[in-house]
């Protein structure tokens, strides 16, 4: 019972991604990209992160921007034409942290 | 650790009431007393340890994915809501702990618990909803205290029982106790109603997403609760002088209370990690039409795609990082192929040993005890083909492929399963005399069945999660009622386990073989295409 107890499982599907801007597998003009995701339920601002992920491999991690809501996490970056993911880790209130992907291109 | 988490408080909050609403006013001596407050004190200080290590892993994540470790960050991650929450849940148990030990009265303790459950709500789901938020944290903290005062103290009720001798004050405590019951059990249904309603939303919320299944599993587990726990309220209330006659049972059917209430605190610890129903989208749920659909039976095939024409395994640390950032990569036809056929096989082992299990109940037909030896087959098996990226069959080292979570969760059910066969088989044909071998069985089912209702299958996104969890939990719920039927078997059927059955074990005998019968079929119609 104990090693049950201390097996990992995915907290993936707690702070939710309803929407994001942009959208996964969606194509945005750069240079400038605006970053938007929003959540199911409020997600602490300050202690979550988003990495940029280039077509090369190289990571980025984006400076937060005020939240535009409770539920938000926002962001933005100056990007050239190419193949991105946005990778996020969100904490929300209640102590569980999540992750998710969205791939998207700047045209 | 959640589900310890949660445990642990229930434990340690139910001692307190246990002590304040039963063990005092029915005068139970001081020298028991002060054992319950001890042991009380005990899960206290175990929740506090849980805490701090729940603060740390919370932590070193964060400190891991953003670098937060020094200076500015430092401050960030302390003034963080689940660091302060966490740090007041273990500083409140922390104290709890040491009121129960140093200060007789329990007024002081009862606060201590009051400032525990308002860190403890503030950690849940209603923390972070963006709507009804006032409502969801009444309720979830009703929700906590119904589950403390019943499952909770019930342990306590049985040590005290035990540590007692004096029959009035063992009737007086059974009677306060049951009374305490039904108040608490009222207050976690409401609750519990209530917080279904929110964080399900519907009918389809709750059969058509993966939370809404483990919730459902949730209601079942706790309607069999209170069947054995209205048993021994009906029971009590025949009894007016000596509960000497109905003790026994009384115990008995509280241990598999116990059991299946441990059950559903991983369950409520696994839906703490699950988006509730009403925020899932179309794509991730499934309708009443898709579950008929998916339930009505067609005979396995038994065909396997070859090894060959399976996806090519990705690198193991791609793997890793798809389990964490997407949930793990959809599968294709074929994958899903190689799944089915391995549960059919599985089926057909459980259904066989289902039969021969209930062959051996039969005069003259030892030689059917052997049945637990089927699971030994099924634990290779498992081990072999249920990761066939993995060693033997696949290039993914087997030692490295443990840190893939669906993979370790695998590998810990084989172990589990062979354990079981082994331990079984030697009770069925009476080479392992060590007395307690028998009960390995029934805690193996529960356990089992627990794993199977917090297992994660990483299918990736869309709702081939809820088909998954369509088909497993069920069969965890089967593997709970078994392990529950086989405890009080044989702990009715007297020492030995060889005597003259009574009619609750003659019952209970009869379910877990129906329990294993019923699996094998599920397994056998398994589907994910």
């Amino acid at each position: 019972m104990c090693a049950l107890l201390l097996l990992p499982t995915a907290a993936f599907a707690h702070a939710h991604l309803v929407s994001s801007t942009p959208a996964a597998k969606a194509t945005v003009h750069g240079p400038a990209v605006a970053f938007e995701l929003r959540f199911n339920s409020r997600v602490d601002g300050r202690r979550s992160v988003l990495t940029l992920v280039m077509a090369d491999g190289h990571t980025q991690t984006l400076t937060m921007d005020k939240q535009s809501g409770e539920a938000n996490l926002n962001a933005h970056a100056t990007l050239t034409p190419g193949n991105y993911t946005l990778r996020w880790q969100a904490l929300s209130t209640d102590g569980h942290i999540t992750r998710g992907e969205i791939p998207f291109s700047v045209s | 650790m959640r589900a310890l988490s949660f445990a642990l408080e229930a434990l340690s909050f139910g001692g307190v009431f246990f002590l304040l609403f039963a063990a005092r006013p029915a005068q139970l001596r001081p020298e028991p007393q002060m054992r319950l407050r001890r042991i009380a004190s005990r899960f206290a200080l175990a929740l506090a340890i849980t805490q701090f290590v729940l603060i740390a892993t919370t932590s070193a994540m964060l400190i891991g994915g953003s670098g937060m470790g020094s200076g500015k960050g430092l401050l960030d991650l302390l003034s963080a809501a689940y660091f302060i929450s966490g740090t007041a849940f273990a500083i409140a148990s922390l104290a709890l702990f040491l009121l129960l030990r140093l200060v007789s009265r329990l007024a002081p303790s009862l606060l201590a618990l009051l400032i525990a459950l308002a860190a403890s709500v503030s950690l849940s789901h209603a923390a972070s909803r963006m709507d009804h938020r006032p409502l969801l944290l009444i309720l979830t903290a009703a929700h906590h205290l119904g589950m403390s005062a019943w499952l909770g103290a019930l342990p306590f009720l049985l040590v005290a029982l035990k540590l007692n001798s004096d029959a009035e004050t063992s009737r007086q405590m059974a009677k306060r106790f049951s009374a305490m019951a039904v108040a608490s059990v009222t207050i976690l249904v409401f609750a519990g109603a209530g917080l279904s309603w929110f964080y399900a939303g519907s009918w389809q919320g709750m059969y058509g997403t993966s939370y809404g299944l483990l919730l459902s599993a949730k209601i079942v587990l706790t309607a069999l609760m209170l069947t054995l726990g209205a048993g021994n309220y009906f029971l009590l209330r025949r009894v007016n002088v000596n509960l000497a006659p109905i003790l026994a049972r009384l115990r008995r059917f509280s241990e598999a209370e116990i059991g299946l209430g441990i059950t559903v605190i991983l369950a409520a610890a696994s839906l703490t990690a699950q988006s509730p129903s009403v925020d899932e989208t179309p794509q991730d749920t499934i309708t009443g039409r898709q579950v008929i659909e998916r339930m009505e039976w067609r005979w396995p095939g038994f065909h396997t795609p070859a090894l060959a024409e399976l996806a090519p395994p990705t690198p193991l640390s791609v793997a890793v990082r798809e389990a964490t950032y997407t949930g793990g990569s959809a599968s294709d036809a074929n994958d899903r192929a190689w799944s089915e056929y391995n549960h059919h096989w599985a089926g057909l082992i459980v259904l066989a040993a289902g039969a021969l299990a209930f062959v051996s109940r039969l005069p003259r037909q030892r030689w059917a005890g052997y049945w637990p030896l089927l699971f030994l087959c099924l634990a290779i098996f498992i081990l072999l083909r249920a990761d066939p990226e993995c060693w033997p069959l696949g290039p993914r080292p087997f030692w490295a492929s443990f840190t893939a979570p669906d993979v370790l969760e695998h590998r810990a059910c084989a172990v589990l399963v062979a354990a079981f066969a082994l331990f079984e088989w030697g009770v069925q044909t009476g080479r392992l005399h060590w007395p307690r071998a028998r009960f390995i069985f029934p805690v193996l089912c529960v356990a089992g069945g627990a794993l199977l209702l917090t297992h994660t299958h990483a299918l990736g996104e869309g709702n081939g999660e809820v088909y998954a969890e369509l088909s497993h939990t069920p069969i965890a719920l089967l593997g709970a009622v078994a392990g529950c039927g086989r405890w009080l078997e044989l702990r009715f059927d007297g020492s030995t386990g060889s005597g003259r059955e009574s009619g609750p074990s003659r019952m209970a005998a009869w379910t877990w073989p129906a329990c294993l019968i019923l699996i094998g079929l599920l397994l056998l119609n398994y589907r994910e295409s």
